[in-house]
């Protein structure tokens, strides 16, 4: 099954085409990464540069697939929520569009009805309203897709045909981006529930918050990331938020923020060196967090669980990838990350393989293109 | 067909100058560095930016970092602030773009379409030496073609791009492999730039400061202070403008205007998402917006038609222009949050326009 899938849902515009839980071409058009409005957003700007975009986004992903839409595409997958209302409206009216103008009967049916013209205005009349509707059910299926449940799924994406990692459900998964923190148990594809999620910031959120009250710019995690691994995570002490929470179902990050900031305060004036350890100090509390919250669970956990996935922005992050390592190989739990990182931020290419899965039983192709509308407040479970 | 024009040639120290040359006659150099191979053009020269934009084949409306020989050079083109001023000297010369306010003083199409410009300072000496003897900026682009692989060496390069680019190269300076260092990252300062000083201080009618001691103390501040002005409700809506550093509590006083307005979802921080509806109480983050005007997009004016909503802005003085003018709609309710002296200590006051 070969789908082409659009994401709008943020700053990237993205396409992508994907065979089953293969990766055949993802392109994202950041309008991060190449600087223009990295922190800052403009949402009708950034609505408008979706506009611009998408059309060459679409035909680039088309294009390094070699796949025509009209005969190769099966399907089209597209993001409905959650994220910026009116950024999600410019992915969703495109794959809209794309559903009703490419399909392989259209052509064929438009000359049919030329030839029936000379039919009798009645008989005519009634053929017409019968290829209407046989029209919409030529339209390309489209399948909405939750962003979330995509970044969770992601680990599953595979660079070849089936050469998808052995999970077996029930599982657990977390999604860590700059918009969420679920802890989740899958208990198959489609039914989830949600163990712990944050109650303030989410966790890309506070290392960004972190990096800027370091005078990093903002969103400053990949670089908090980064400068992290030359200091030292014990050079400074800061207090590990809900510890004395019985039952752990919660993340929060506000109170790690204040004392962050009362501790830089308090080294001010900042050399490279206490920035570094700054950095690695907070770093390594914020992760730790997410692994006493993790633990817990696990520990409290009745169904017998072998495999983790983990996904979002945040999952690109080495040291938390070695973290959730070594706290999950007692337990014998597999983790799962993204084979590549450019699957670990919003990309399209998850959006596809997350439809694909969640298609294989069939009951999702058969939305009607009226009913899907974005939802920027989506929710996983 | 190569241009025979193309010339590779091994770094040496007499490849400085004919680099200049070329530069300054408008053409395109690859050169090492300690990132990736990188593509330079004289970013002051329309036809050598145009050049470029062949070159890389890349979408039109994506800007392109430019790399000086020192902060000094870097004025020129950009207006720092305190922010970007720490990283300079924390971080550069090295593998860190610095995103400033730029001084439009490049080609078009070299700052992006905001009027922000990346800037880097590289830590390889030849490409500081061919900017200070070029004496004006060039772009610092990988000289990969747009979505092909990141190029640790020439046949990187070559193996991926046509003839026709080839043939905008003129010259090709070979240090060999260059060892895997990922691309710079990129780091943005302008949102610290003081946005709320422009727009001049909030100035109360009536002003009222109470101490917070915890994070329950805020929230119960605020249903006391909605409390206080419930009775507007239905013939205003009423807009909670929270101000405050980061970590100061302002999504924790929304937290309690959540909890009075019995919302039964949890109220988190709008950070990401910009906004957040949560039935009768609408709570939007400011901090991310570029300009006031971004208010509106967000559905600002739609949501206080409603005479029972009640709203809460974080970061409100980076858009306070846009709130003021709904001073005969709604119930403006300014309320600064300050740190205190001890470690949960918030110090909170507020006012109505």
């Amino acid at each position: 099954m070969i789908i082409l899938s659009i994401d709008t849902s943020c700053d990237e515009t993205s396409a992508a085409v994907t065979d089953k839980t293969k990766v055949i071409s993802n392109i994202i058009w950041s309008q991060a990464s190449q600087h223009a409005d990295f922190g800052g957003v403009m949402p009708s700007l950034a609505q408008r540069l979706h506009k611009e975009r998408i059309d060459w986004v679409v035909d680039r992903a088309l294009s390094t697939a070699h796949c025509s839409l009209s005969t190769d595409i099966d399907a089209i997958a597209v993001t409905v929520g959650p994220g910026l209302a009116i950024s999600l409206e410019v992915g969703i009216s495109k794959a809209k569009e794309l559903a009703q103008k490419y399909n392989d009967i259209l052509p064929a049916l438009k000359s049919g009805v030329s030839l029936q013209r000379r039919m009798t205005y009645q008989r005519s009349i009634h053929l017409r309203s019968k290829l209407r509707s046989v029209l919409e059910c030529c339209y390309k299926p489209i399948i909405p897709v939750n962003h979330i449940e995509a970044h969770l799924l992601s680990p599953l994406a595979s660079p070849s045909t089936d050469h998808r990692p052995p999970t077996t459900f029930p599982a657990l998964g977390l999604v860590v981006s700059g918009g969420n923190t679920q802890l989740i148990l899958i208990e198959k594809i489609g039914k989830y529930k949600i163990l712990a999620q944050t109650v303030d910031d989410a966790l890309g959120e506070a290392l960004d918050k972190a990096a800027r009250l370091l005078g990093l710019g903002y969103p400053g995690g990949a670089i908090l990331e980064k400068i992290a691994r030359v200091g030292n995570p014990d050079a400074y002490t800061l207090p590990s938020p809900l510890i004395d929470d019985k039952i752990k179902n919660r993340f929060s990050y506000s109170g790690l923020k204040t004392a962050m900031y009362r501790l830089i305060e308090k080294e001010k004036p900042l050399t490279k060196e206490k920035i570094y350890n700054l950095a690695a100090s907070f770093q390594e509390v914020a992760f730790d967090h997410i692994l006493n919250v993790l633990s817990y669970q696990i520990n409290h956990q009745p169904l017998a669980i072998s495999h983790f996935l983990l996904g979002g922005g945040v999952a690109s992050n080495n040291l938390l990838r070695s973290k959730l390592r070594k706290l999950l190989r007692p337990y014998e739990i597999t983790l799962h990350v993204p084979y590549t990182k450019k699957l670990c931020g919003d990309n399209a290419a998850m959006i596809g393989v997350c439809a694909y899965l969640k298609s294989r039983n069939a009951k999702n192709l058969n939305a009607k293109l009226k009913s899907i509308d974005r939802e920027p407040r989506m929710k996983i479970a | 067909m190569y241009n025979s024009h193309m010339r590779i040639i091994k770094e040496n120290p007499n490849i400085i100058k004919l680099a200049v040359d070329a530069l300054k006659q408008g053409g395109l150099v690859i050169f090492p560095s300690e990132t990736t191979y990188g593509i330079a053009a004289d970013a002051t020269n329309p036809m050598a930016i145009k050049k470029l934009n062949n070159y890389k084949k890349r979408p039109i409306g994506k800007p392109y970092s430019v790399a000086v020989s020192n902060i000094k050079m870097a004025e020129e083109y950009v207006s720092l602030n305190n922010t970007a001023r720490n990283i300079y000297k924390e971080f550069l010369p090295g593998p860190v773009t610095v995103v400033s306010y730029g001084k439009h003083k490049l080609t078009k199409g070299v700052e992006s379409e905001t009027g922000t410009l990346g800037i880097r300072i590289s830590s390889y000496a030849l490409v500081c030496q061919i900017v200070k003897d070029l004496r004006v900026p060039i772009t610092a682009t990988s000289a990969n073609a747009s979505y092909m692989k990141r190029p640790y060496k020439i046949s990187d390069i070559l193996g991926n791009i046509s003839d026709k680019q080839k043939g905008l190269v003129d010259l090709i300076i070979d240090a060999g492999e260059l060892p895997h260092n990922e691309p710079s990252t990129v780091i943005d300062t302008t949102l610290d730039d003081p946005v709320a000083l422009r727009q001049g201080e909030i100035k109360f009618t009536d002003k009222n400061e109470v101490l917070s001691r915890s994070e329950e103390s805020t929230q119960n501040i605020a249903k006391e202070l909605f409390q206080k002005y419930e009775s507007y409700l239905g013939k205003r809506p009423i807009i909670f403008a929270l101000t405050g550093e980061m970590g100061s509590g302002k999504t924790q006083f929304t937290k309690g205007l959540g909890k009075v307005l019995e919302i039964k979802e949890e109220v988190v921080s709008p950070t990401f998402n910009l906004v957040i509806e949560y039935g009768k109480l609408t709570h939007i983050d400011a901090w991310r917006l570029q300009k006031p005007e971004g208010l509106e997009t967000l559905g600002f004016l739609k949501t206080i038609e409603d005479k029972n909503m009640v709203i809460a802005i974080e970061w409100a003085d980076r858009v306070m222009s846009e709130i003021k003018k709904q001073r005969e709609h709604a119930l403006i309710i300014w309320v600064k949050i300050k740190y205190g002296k001890k470690e949960n200590e918030r110090l909170i006051s507020w006012g109505t326009l």
